[in-house]
């Protein structure tokens, strides 16, 4: 019990969260290049791994950030954070292999001037707002990127623009709709990873935080989101590939959504079923 | 012209639909007591008011509804690549979205509630059991009509945007129009219930929720069955005219006067709101009364 | 790091050296979107930063209290401002995107007339709730009088409340913030669809048609994706909460304008440069 306690005053600092995730986040991505060496899709869940891994970190920075009282509601951060990072994510696609490492770059840079816009030019002086905005731009980038690598197992602007018209015998749509951009899943994996990204703190903000239960939450949402994407992932890769990225989501989404359920317990006041307000003093 | 009844009757339908939406919306999102009112669910344990309601702090209406909107849309666009049927996809899709959606209002729920434990407050879990599933009924009522008005939008109507881009819009419209009218009504009508009736709740109530129902505690059912009469309603109505106005002066009128009369007719339209708004506030006015007396009057 | 104690009000006092710094960066985006495209990308890039400066000084004009108004307790609409001006700006969107082969005059005036008669229809109905659901008038907590009608505001604010509802400024003001929104998204799109359209066949060695729904999506992600950062920007910048173009944090709005036109410069700088590289 002692021990637990110190874990969880302390936490994990937020630099070892943001190295790890970065780490994390590229090497999945990097991962899933597999696809084109066995010239298959079965290595696409890296991409949903990589999209964990990300929020992972993302929450955190959201935390740090929102501890400020930043005037408007958490979701706003995941919606700028996603904002800057879509952005830089479609322009980074351009440069093949390099794409996750151009697309670090790319957002660090759009997410540094955006906070120095919004610290200096808007006059907030929010000691970590430049900080926090650039890697929210990153994770923006780099979750949006992991999401497409899940659904079309590539993260090359041609991957994403072409729709492989393998399945099914596609015949009546032309194969540049059917795909990631042409199809417009962008914004569904623009918005499954903004949600993603806010809510663990929104929902675990209070006096009775815990850093342990709000990232096994964000893992949660991770696993959530890569199980829809996955299926949506369907319609572009192979149903092989697109089972063995379902089947990991659900075995990842059931196990952090236990492991939040037994940490909500651990730290709720008292977990009780069909009972009345407790009699508190006074009342 | 026949292209033009055929476009009525989809705007018509659309616009049908949309006032569903709407109103399943607003009760759904008053039964999980998402949006701003959820301010005073989280904050009346802290004032030593212990409740059984649900907190479910999933984001705004507007970004939460985008997504359920763009996924259910999403979902669709990717069983229609795979030749399912379209009635069936939609239904499919939204099927999904309400199981992400229902998750997360779980875990929520969860994290609120235990990051409360300082001041007493439990975990409700037959909570999470009753009102979970209604809400997810209503989310999904909500969540296949907006899918369907964008299917319609983007078949019928022949709008360029994706399905799922339209999912987005429509979405975060929804919830933008929900929660503006449906959250005061819910906010002060049914959480202040024990505040006077016709003036805002003074900030030093903050926090003293009604919690006890006509028998018994008040749940959050209680909440959307109170605002399904009203704030419901009116939200729906309110999503419903978007929609419905919208894709009206365009089909009609897009062709008359090389664009321009459509412009015309949403100018026109937006005035005869204006007109009706100022003669609420004046009505309002006159017969409500001031609060207090003219500070002109009370110094002598 | 304790928390909400570190945040220093500033309110309104501007930062001229950071202004200046974002003038000057504004000029050096501007100046690599002439060195990397002279004509065409130019003229998309100077669209983009006006569409996204209209976004910023709009969402000004948007009255949103909050959560205090969901409680009667602060005028304006209940709910956050960015989601909301979002809401509108992206309805214009809608419209305008539909009218895109009409010419960009009557697309971008459509999008605009698709923001205000969305924000119109809202407004109207937070008033409606508020006289006949909750039998409550409205009231500006931070004008005596409404600037447009001349009533006077102070005696119809109920006890222990900063005001509550729209009152007609208000309502005008969101009328105006949802055409400047739904006119700035619209700009930001028809301006990127334009350049897509024009130089995506030869980047994807492709037919014109082929590429349209590639050209389409890519132009509406990143127009909503820019309405977001230049929403939040502008939230920020008001903190929050303003009552319309009375309220004194209007004020503000230089400050805004600054940094909308420099994240818009940057974001639509990448944005051109997708099919420029």
């Amino acid at each position: 019990m002692t021990v637990k306690v110190e874990v969880i005053e302390g936490g994990i600092p937020h630099q070892k969260i943001m190295i790890a995730g970065l780490i994390a986040t590229i090497v999945c991505l990097y991962l899933s290049y597999l696809n084109v060496y066995t010239n298959t899709a079965y290595f696409s869940f890296f991409g949903g791994l990589a999209v964990v891994a990300a929020l992972i970190w993302g929450s955190h920075t959201i935390k740090v950030l929102c501890s400020y009282g930043i005037g408007t509601g958490v979701p706003s951060a995941g919606m700028i954070a996603f904002g800057s990072g879509v952005i830089a994510m479609l322009l980074a696609t351009k440069f093949g292999n390099a794409a996750p490492i151009v697309a670090l770059i790319l957002a660090a840079v759009i997410g540094l001037i955006l906070g120095y816009l919004a610290n200096e030019v808007l006059n907030m002086k929010i000691p970590v707002m430049i900080q926090s905005l650039t890697e929210l731009a990153v994770v923006g980038a780099l979750t949006l990127m992991g999401f497409a690598v899940l659904i079309t197992g590539s993260f090359t602007f041609t991957g994403l623009t072409t729709g492989s018209v393998t399945l099914f015998g596609m015949i009546s749509m032309p194969s540049y709709q059917v795909s990631f951009i042409g199809g417009g899943l962008v914004a569904v994996a623009f918005l499954l990873g903004s949600i993603a990204v806010q809510h663990p703190f929104n929902a675990c903000l209070g006096p009775g935080w815990k850093q342990d239960r709000m990232l096994m939450l964000t893992a949660e949402c991770g696993f959530l989101s890569m199980i829809v994407a996955a299926v949506m992932s369907f319609a572009l890769i192979s149903a092989g590939a697109a089972i063995i990225s379902l089947l990991i989501a659900l075995i990842g989404w059931v196990y952090t959504y236990c492991q939040y359920i037994e940490l909500s317990k651990r730290d709720a006041y008292a977990w009780l079923d069909a009972k009345p307000i407790p009699d508190v003093e006074g009342h | 012209m026949e292209q033009i009844v055929f476009g009525i009757g989809i705007t018509a339908l659309a616009g049908a639909l949309a006032t569903v939406a709407g109103s399943a919306e607003d009760t759904e999102s008053n039964i999980g007591s998402q949006g701003d009112p959820n301010s005073q669910v989280q904050l009346a344990p802290q004032m030593g008011f212990v409740h059984r309601i649900f907190n479910k702090a999933v984001a705004g209406e507007p970004p939460a509804y985008a997504l359920w909107c763009a996924l259910g849309a999403g979902l669709a666009w990717a069983f229609l690549a795979m030749h399912v049927n379209a009635v069936l996809a939609i239904v499919l899709g939204s099927l999904l979205a309400v199981f992400v959606q229902g998750i997360y209002a779980t875990t929520a729920y969860l994290g609120r509630t235990s990051s409360l434990a300082k001041f007493g407050q439990p975990v409700y879990v037959d909570i999470l059991k009753s009102m979970t599933t209604v809400a997810m009924a209503h989310a999904f009522v909500a969540i296949f009509c907006t899918v369907t008005i964008c299917y319609l939008i983007n078949a019928a109507l022949g709008h360029p945007f994706p399905l799922p881009l339209l999912g987005f819009i429509w979405g975060i419209a929804l919830g933008a129009a929900g929660s503006a009218t449906g959250n005061p009504y819910y906010g002060k009508e049914r959480q202040y219930q024990n505040q006077k009736f016709g003036a805002g709740v003074p900030i030093s109530a903050s926090g003293n929720i009604v919690r006890y129902a006509e028998a018994g505690e008040r749940n959050s059912i209680d909440n959307g069955f109170f605002t399904a009469k009203f704030g419901g309603p009116a939200s729906g109505l309110c999503f419903g005219l978007i929609v419905f106005l919208e894709l009206w002066r365009t089909i009609l009128f897009e062709k008359v006067g090389a664009g321009w009369g459509a412009i015309i007719v949403g100018i026109l339209i937006i005035l005869v709101f204006t007109i009706i708004d100022r003669y609420m506030e004046v009505w309002a006015r006159k017969n409500y009364g001031p609060y207090t007396a003219p500070a002109k009057e009370a110094a002598p | 790091m304790t928390a909400v104690a570190a945040k220093p009000q500033t309110g309104a006092i501007f930062n001229p050296t950071a202004m200046v710094v974002g003038i000057v960066l504004l000029i050096i985006l501007l100046g690599i979107g002439y060195y990397v495209s002279p004509t065409l990308g130019l003229a998309a890039l100077i669209g983009i930063v006006i569409g996204g400066v209209l976004i910023g000084f709009g969402v000004h004009f948007v009255p949103v209290g909050g959560a205090p108004a969901a409680m009667g307790q602060a005028p304006g609409i209940a709910t956050g401002v960015a989601m909301l001006a979002a809401g509108a700006g992206l309805a214009g969107l809608f419209g305008g995107a539909w009218a895109a082969d009409q010419g960009l005059l009557i697309a971008v005036i459509t999008g605009g007339i698709g923001g205000g008669l969305m924000m119109a229809i809202t407004c109207m109905m937070v008033n409606f709730v508020y006289v006949f659901g909750m039998g409550i008038p409205a009231a500006s907590g931070k004008v005596l009088k409404d600037p447009i009608t001349g009533d006077s505001q102070p005696e119809y604010k109920s006890q222990g409340t900063e005001g509550h509802g729209l009152p007609f400024v208000s309502f005008v003001g969101g009328v105006i913030g949802g055409i400047l929104g739904g006119a700035g998204g619209t700009l930001i799109y028809i301006e990127l669809l334009d350049l897509y359209k024009a130089t995506l066949p030869t980047v994807m060695n492709a037919s014109a048609a082929q590429i349209l729904p590639i050209a389409v999506a890519t132009a509406g992600m990143f127009a909503i994706g820019l309405f977001l950062v230049n929403a939040v920007l502008t939230a920020y910048n008001i903190t929050g909460t303003i009552e319309g173009p009375h309220d004194p944090k209007f004020k503000r709005w230089p400050r805004s304008v600054v940094a909308s036109a420099v994240a818009s410069a940057l974001c639509g700088l990448v944005a051109i440069l997708i099919v420029l590289i």
